[in-house]
Order: structure tokens, then sequence, then C-alpha cells
């Protein structure tokens, strides 16, 4: 079987969760450059996975798909996303007999041929039987994932389940367990195994004590929760950059309509791909906390260094080829040195930008200060008095601190660079003309 | 590794779910082992635990990420976990009341005040845990950092009075929310996959009109987080406009018209 990919399905859900609601059914594929009918099987096909995986939490039941995954801050305490990584497609056989083999590996640790047996005495008359040497490739499998381990001792080997995760806490240490894993999955990246194993830790407690699942006590606030589609890739770069390979992929800038194209086997319905063609050496992932993005950062031997959105990137392929240690390193440094300023990731000419921020007054708690050293990144503070202080960092470029400066209002005026405060006024002059009809009222 | 296993299918675990199978793989324990380096570890086990746990995961390879995957933009990471989460939290799955000591903004200390806590939130932006109850005597929500809390205690509380006072707390939620529309710039059409994700995590609901290629945004939010809101409408200036929310819209006007008078730009 071709190796399974899962862009499509990437690509959907993450227009899904964005545009909430906003296109039909044909505007949606279009901007997808997928067919109406590619569109309803790929909808289909997720609906299916979120009801399978979902068959215990009745009040899922019969919801659309943009409902089931609609973001609603008081329900949100499981990663609606998650199912995505449930997509993998397996044959039933072989879904009934790995689920078989755990289920009998559970209770006691077993042989091959006992677990041959296991399978055969229990799997529904209408599947094929598996022989010895399905049963064994199945056991390697199991082991490599580490889903279970063997047990030491002489022929014939012996199989257990590698729980010991929840057998040797107890019922208390396992639920400190889950929320510790349910805090840092959500406050930390990368998430998606953390949210994989809060998942069956959850599970697991209910089966123990079924109140306990009644309350979830943790609400994480303006959280970006798309972010675990992009760590779909997330893996397959960071291993690329630990060998030092080279990849491949097509690449969709986030500023064109259009941001998945099909892979058409059939010349008939073939379209143009508006996507480009890349080749590159990654060098470094970089996690945006102000959109909740993903960008590789690479090197390409006629453009430098070279910057992608993670969400851009489909039908990646890592190349055999591997750079060389030396040019790596080399290359790596250089990206160290013209990333050091970046407030983002800006790799334009160093400048100090200069901002006097005016502290609230009548003896309030000083959160523009409190919020200018938690967001302020290697800006410093200095000339203080009572009214207001001076915020002075060497950044690259403008561009990307701008908004952050502009976030504070009148609360925040920017001294330096010239330019910079030039186009602040100009900005606040065309947004005091936005709202120029609620004026009356001020 | 590859985050698509089959081992993670979706029919291989209901099955597992339906004979009451635990199954862990070595992704997960991998990603736990590396957690369990972070400086917060020790706040959400007792010692013993995390003996128990280091010696589970003895053999897993943590992750090696440091210099591969960065972080920017990230607000100084002042807490994750915080020593008072783990009582809390168990009084909150025990739906009992609770009596609290806790000094407010202003510094003035309280003593002894009795309540119901229903959630704790972390704000990815203050990057700090709230315990969010509700003030049994003047009936008010109150949301109070965990750092500023000095006593607790558990109040035992009967169901039938918890379940009342939950719902009543739902209601007020509710009541609580407030919305506005925010329009796309036609000019910013082609950002507006970086405004979505600015907005991503609001409730929220995007129409979109093909005759006239515009995008309005219908955002829906707690009426105490209108500052927020604000501050990442600035944040996107002239891409996006307040159609509807008088409040919001003249508070726009506001800031638009004293930063002018700040830089000496007012006509």
């Amino acid at each position: 079987m071709a190796k399974e990919s899962f862009d499509k399905e990437i690509q959907f859900l993450r227009m899904l969760v964005l545009t909430s609601g906003a296109y039909s059914r044909g505007q949606f594929a279009e901007r997808l450059g997928i067919s109406v009918h590619t569109f309803d099987k790929t909808i289909k096909r997720l609906k299916d996975i979120v009801s399978s995986v979902q068959q215990n939490l009745p009040q899922s039941k019969g919801k659309e798909l943009a409902e089931t995954i609609r973001y609603s801050y008081y329900d949100s305490t499981d990663p609606m996303l998650l199912f995505l990584y449930r997509a993998k497609s397996l044959k039933e056989s072989e879904s009934q007999r790995i689920s078989l083999l755990l289920a009998a590996m559970q209770d006691s640790s077993l042989t091959t041929m006992e677990l041959l047996d296991a399978c055969c005495s229990t799997l529904p008359a209408e599947l094929p039987m598996p022989d010895e040497k399905t049963i064994r490739s199945d056991l390697k499998y199991l082991e490599e994932v580490g889903v279970i381990a063997r047990e030491p001792g002489p022929r014939p080997f012996r199989y257990r389940i590698n729980n010991d995760l929840v057998t040797e806490l107890t019922q208390d240490e396992l639920l400190d367990l889950y929320h510790f894993v349910d805090v840092m999955s959500n406050t930390q990246i990368p998430s998606v195994q953390g949210y994989l194993l809060r998942d069956g830790l959850k599970k697991q407690l209910y089966r123990q004590q079924e109140a306990l699942g009644a309350a979830e006590p943790f609400l994480y606030k303006y959280h970006y929760y798309s972010r675990i589609l992009d760590e779909a890739n997330l893996f397959t770069l960071l291993d690329c950059i630990r060998k030092r390979r080279y990849i491949s992929f097509l690449y969709f800038s986030p500023k064109k309509p259009k941001s998945y194209a099909s892979k058409n086997t059939n010349p008939l319905f073939e379209r143009e791909a508006e996507g480009s063609q890349e080749r590159t050496l990654p060098l470094q992932v970089v996690y945006d906390h102000q959109y909740g993005r993903w960008y590789l950062l690479s090197y390409d031997s006629r453009q430098g260094i070279k910057k992608y959105r993670m969400e851009g990137m489909t039908q990646m392929e890592v190349e055999e080829k591997a750079a060389a240690e030396e040019d790596f390193l080399k290359k790596r440094e250089e990206l160290d040195a013209r990333i050091k300023y970046s407030w983002l990731i800006d790799t334009g000419r160093p400048i100090t930008v200069r901002a006097r921020f005016y502290n609230p007054g009548h003896s309030q708690p000083n959160f523009i200060k409190e919020r200018v050293l938690l967001q302020g990144q290697w800006g410093v503070i200095m000339d203080e008095d009572e009214h207001s202080f001076i915020y002075e960092i060497i950044v690259n470029g403008t561009f990307e601190i701008k908004p952050w400066l502009r976030s504070f209002g009148s609360s925040c005026e920017v001294v330096e660079p010239a330019f910079l405060r030039k186009e602040m006024i100009e900005e606040w002059k065309e947004l005091q003309t936005y709202y120029e009809s609620v004026r009356e009222n001020f | 590794m590859n985050l698509f296993e089959k081992i993670f299918n979706h029919g291989i675990l209901s099955r597992l779910e339906d004979s009451g199978t635990f199954m862990v793989t070595a992704h997960e324990r991998g990603w736990l082992k590396t957690m369990l380096l972070h400086p917060a570890a020790p706040d959400a086990f007792a010692p013993e635990t995390l003996k128990k746990l280091a010696s589970i995961l003895e053999q897993e390879q943590p992750f090696i990420i440091e210099e591969d995957l960065i972080e920017k933009a990230r607000s100084m990471e002042r807490q994750v976990y915080h020593p008072h989460l783990r009582t809390l939290r168990r009084i909150i799955v025990n739906r009992s009341g609770i009596r609290l000591g806790y000094t407010v903004k202003s510094g003035q200390a309280h003593q002894e005040q009795e309540g119901l806590p229903y959630k704790l939130e972390y704000s990815m932006v203050k990057r700090e845990w709230y315990l969010l109850w509700y003030h049994m005597r003047n009936g008010s929500m109150m949301s109070t950092r965990l750092a500023k809390i000095a006593a607790i205690a558990e109040l035992p509380l009967a169901a039938d009075h918890a379940e009342r006072l939950l719902a009543d707390i739902q209601a007020k939620l509710h009541k609580r929310m407030a919305s506005a529309k925010i329009q796309v710039m036609q000019e910013y059409n082609r950002e507006l996959s970086r405004i979505l994700y600015a907005f991503s995590c609001f409730e929220k609901d995007v129409d979109y009109h093909a005759d006239t290629d515009c995008y309005t945004i219908a955002l829906r939010f707690a009426n105490n987080e209108s500052e927020y809101v604000l501050s990442k409408i600035r944040f996107l200036g002239k891409r996006v406009k307040i159609v509807d929310g008088k409040l919001l819209q003249r508070r726009m006007y506001e800031s638009a018209t004293k930063a002018l008078q700040l830089y000496g730009a007012t006509e």
C-alpha cells in the first residue's frame, strides 16, 4: 500500500476550524482544490472516526462534524482535533486481531502459540484465521511501539502488556498523573503524545471509578487549539534535522486562496497544482505563540535561509541525502545569528526600538508594566518614573513587534525609530476614522 | 517517530475500550519522561510517586529537542503547576465547598470566605493559574489567583445543595456572555489566515459573503474578557473593524483619540 498521507484531512480540519461555518460545500471544496464529491467523502470518513472514538460520550451523538469540533470554552477539556491522529487506516481483520492480542495479554504473559490459540478461539468465524507468522509479526510490531514487552527467560518467549504505568500506581497517584499530563499537554509543546496519553488515562480512571470523570477541573484560556494539527509534520521535521536530511514538499503559501491540491491519478481530472515544489535542508522549527503558528526555517543553496509556514507544507518526502555535519553546523550557526533578534522569525536588519509606556495611574496595580515584563522578550525597562517608563529592544525589523506595541493602545508611545512613530500615527488616524460614527457618544 | 501509527487507529482504540484494556506506547512514555524533567513536575506529585514514575520510565528515551524546536513571543513562564492545584482539584472533583483566605489586587486581605469552587483556569497569556469560585454570601462570581491564596479548607456540602449552586453558576456564566462582530477589511483578505488564527482562541462563527468577498467574525466571550478582545483588535490594527458592539467601538475610538493626543497629532 502506498504511504498514507493525511495532508488532505489536516488541511480540511484546519479550514473547518478557522473559518467556522463560513463556506458552503462548494466554496470549501474549491478552496481546498478538491471536488465536492471528495469533500463529501472526506467529511464522511472524519465523521466515522469521530463517532467511533466518542462512542461512550453520549452528548456528541448525531452532532455535525463542524459542530463537534467547534470551540466552546467551558466544554473545552478534551482536545477536539485529536481524532485526526486516530485516522490511520487498518484492515478490519488486523484491527480485531491486535485488539484481541492486547486484551489477552492483559491478564497474563503468554507465548506466541498461546496467543494464536486465543485468537483462533475468539475471532469471529467469518474472518480469516491468522497463522503463526502473522502473530509473530504482530508481536514484533507491538514490541517496537513499546505496547508489549518480552519477559526475560528461555524460549518460548512470553509476552506481556506493558502497562506498569497504571498497575504500579495507586488510584490517587493515577489521578495526580492524569492531571499532570493534562496540564503539560495543554501548556507545553509538543503535545499530541501527551493528549494521547491523557485519553488513555482518562478511560482507565473511568473504568476504576466512574464518578471521577464527571468533573474536569481545568480550563485553559486563550489557547490556540488548532496548533496540534501541525504537530503531524513536526516529528518528521525534527527527525530530518537530527539526521541532517534534505526534504522536498509541495508548498502552498497561506496567502494564496487555495491551500491544498489533490494528488491526481486520473489525468482527466488533473488540475494545475498551484503550490510550488520545494527542496530544502531543515535547520530549525519555530512555534510562534503570538498567533499559534508553526514555521520551518531551512537552508537553500541558492536562496540562503528560507522560511515556511508548516501549515502550507504538503506531500513531504524525506530524502536519503544528508548534509555534511560541518556544513549543517555552519548553516545553523548562521541561522542562530540571524534570528537572535527576531521578534518572531524576521531576519531583517536589527534596529533599536524605544517606546514609552504609561502606567495606569490612580494607584491601580501596574498591569501595563506587568504585561511588558511578561511579553517583552529580551527588551529592557529603563528611565522609570511614577507615570511612565521606557522600554528598549533591539529587534530585526519593526514589522513583527508593531502589532504588540499597538495592542497597548494609548498606553504606549513609540519614540524611536522615527519612521515607526510616523507609521503608528498614521495607523491611529485611520483607525479613528473606522469609528468616527460613534464619536458623538464619546 | 510517526504520530499516525496503526496502534492509534480508532478501531483498535474502541475495541480496547470495550475489553477494558489499557494500552500505552513508548512515544507517550517518552513524552511523559520529557515532561517530568520540567521544573514544575515536583509540585504535581508526592515524592514517592515521582520515584515510582522514574523507575517505571527508566528504560524510556526522553525527546531530545533542545535547539531544534524553539518558541517565540511566549509570555515568560512564571508558573506551570501551582502547589495548590492538587488540593483545589480534589475539592472540585468532590463537589465540596471551600473556605478561603486570600488577598485581592489592592492588597487587602480576606479571611474565611466561603464558596463553591468550580474550575481552575490557566491563562496562556498571563501564564498563571486562577481559581474560579462562587462566593456564597454575596453570590458573586470570583476569580482568584492561586498565588494570592493563603489558606484553603474543604467544606462538606450536601449533594443537592452543590447541584443547585452549580446550576446557578451555569446560569450566571451564560448571562455574562458578550458578543461582537468584526469585519475583515477587504484589502487584507490575503491575510485572512493570520487574522483567523489570531481569533482562534475565542468562540466564534465566521460569515462569508461571496458577492462582496467579505468576511465577518462573530465572537462570543465573557464580558470580563472585553479588555483582551480589545487588545487583540488593536493588535490587528487596520486589518479589522468592529461592526457590531457599541461598547467596544467606543473604546476603540477612545484608544485612537488618546493615542493621537499622546503623539501630539490631533487636528
